[in-house]
């Protein structure tokens, strides 16, 4: 059985090959969100790299899918992490592929907002253990945003803190830490604050019911229609738990995994995960 | 440094990291493991750490003795002999 999981942002825009089925993604994006993901094409000069990382991301993923089905058809289940959320729900075809750029932009818009004021950074953090980290992780005032496997964190926060806790981490063990800028603390009680207003983004969409079963990194149990609203914003103020996700869709029998997007990082974290099974 | 060592490194990395279409000769011994070269980063650097540890019984206890070791191939068999002694 298989699965296509969708990665979340990517860290970085690779090159992308002008090929027809993708410049024509990168124009509905642009026509839904003023910016192009192929030519770099913005309207708005303002439009933080995040967020345009954030579309490239959703942009490489819808490509990435239709290639795939074209090559292995449609998976029996999608798995999403993070910001993969958008284009697993295009994917599931719960909205569009517009309506799903769409979201992201005004979302990543909002969260952007976050950053007037307040520093915000994440970290990734790789080799220490959860009963070495979360006391740091309190004593810095951060959260733990994404528990990716049993040795790869990412925490969010405020960008001093979360470079007091780096350091902290090396010295108690992490085998590497990084540390990036980022508009808002995703994934951590601190979005609570803009949850009315994510709400309402949010609302303005006519979810469907998935016609692929889309299983959420939360609970791990199938989207309805009328989860996804809830969901999309809860999943902002919560962190992402890869981990028991991949572990859940291993008992639900899957076994073939395949990474719908730019870069390998959950297929790497799901190798980490196997090598502990 | 014996090539049998570098040729079950390279064979320890493949299987480690499931590098598919890739035989233990294509992997250049010298080449930089990281960005250029084979391209890893730091979720793959832990996977050589504990498989270098299952396999050789030889520990890197930290990043910095890491980015070290895993410059290459040969640096990792290097390590490997140094610490067997």
């Amino acid at each position: 059985m298989t699965c296509f999981m969708f990665p979340g942002q990517p860290l970085l825009r690779t090159e992308m090959q002008a090929m027809p089925a993708f410049d024509e993604l990168a124009c509905c994006c642009q026509d839904k969100t003023g910016f192009n993901p192929l030519s770099d094409e913005c309207s708005d000069p303002g439009l933080s790299e995040n967020v345009r990382l954030q579309l490239f991301g959703v942009t490489m993923s819808l490509h990435r899918y239709s290639m795939m089905v074209l090559e292995r058809g449609l998976p029996d289940v999608i798995a999403e992490h993070s910001m993969g959320i958008y284009p697993a729900l295009a994917a599931s075809r719960s909205l569009n592929n517009a309506e799903a750029l769409e979201l992201t932009f005004r979302i990543g818009k909002r969260l952007t907002e976050m950053s007037q004021g307040v520093q915000y950074a994440l970290a990734s953090v790789v080799g220490l253990a959860y009963e070495s980290l979360n006391p740091l992780v309190a004593a810095n005032r951060i959260y733990i945003a994404n528990h990716n496997t049993s040795r790869h964190f990412l925490v969010a926060g405020e960008r001093s803190c979360i470079e007091t806790f780096a350091n902290e981490a090396a010295a108690a063990g992490a085998f590497s830490t990084a540390v990036f800028g980022c508009d808002a603390p995703l994934h951590t009680p601190l979005i609570r604050e803009i949850a009315a207003d994510l709400q309402r983004i949010v609302n303005d969409y006519d979810y469907k019911d998935p016609q692929i079963p889309l299983v959420d990194h939360l609970e791990q149990r199938n989207l309805t229609a009328a989860d996804v609203p809830g969901f999309l914003v809860e999943e902002l103020c919560r962190p992402v738990f890869w981990d028991r996700t991949y572990r859940a869709l291993i008992g639900r029998g899957l076994n073939s995994f395949h990474e719908i997007g730019a870069g390998s990082s959950l297929t790497k974290f799901n190798r980490w995960i196997d090598s502990e099974r | 440094m014996s090539e049998e060592l570098i040729q079950k490194v390279k064979q320890m990395i493949i299987d480690s990291l499931r590098i598919e279409g890739m035989s233990a000769d294509e992997i250049d011994s010298d080449a930089p493991l990281f960005g250029e070269g084979l391209g890893l980063d730091s979720i793959d650097a832990l996977q050589l750490v504990v498989a270098m540890e299952k396999e050789f019984s030889t520990v890197v206890p930290d990043a910095a003795t890491g980015s070290k070791v895993f410059a290459s191939v040969r640096s990792m068999a290097g390590y490997i002999q140094e610490q067997q002694g």
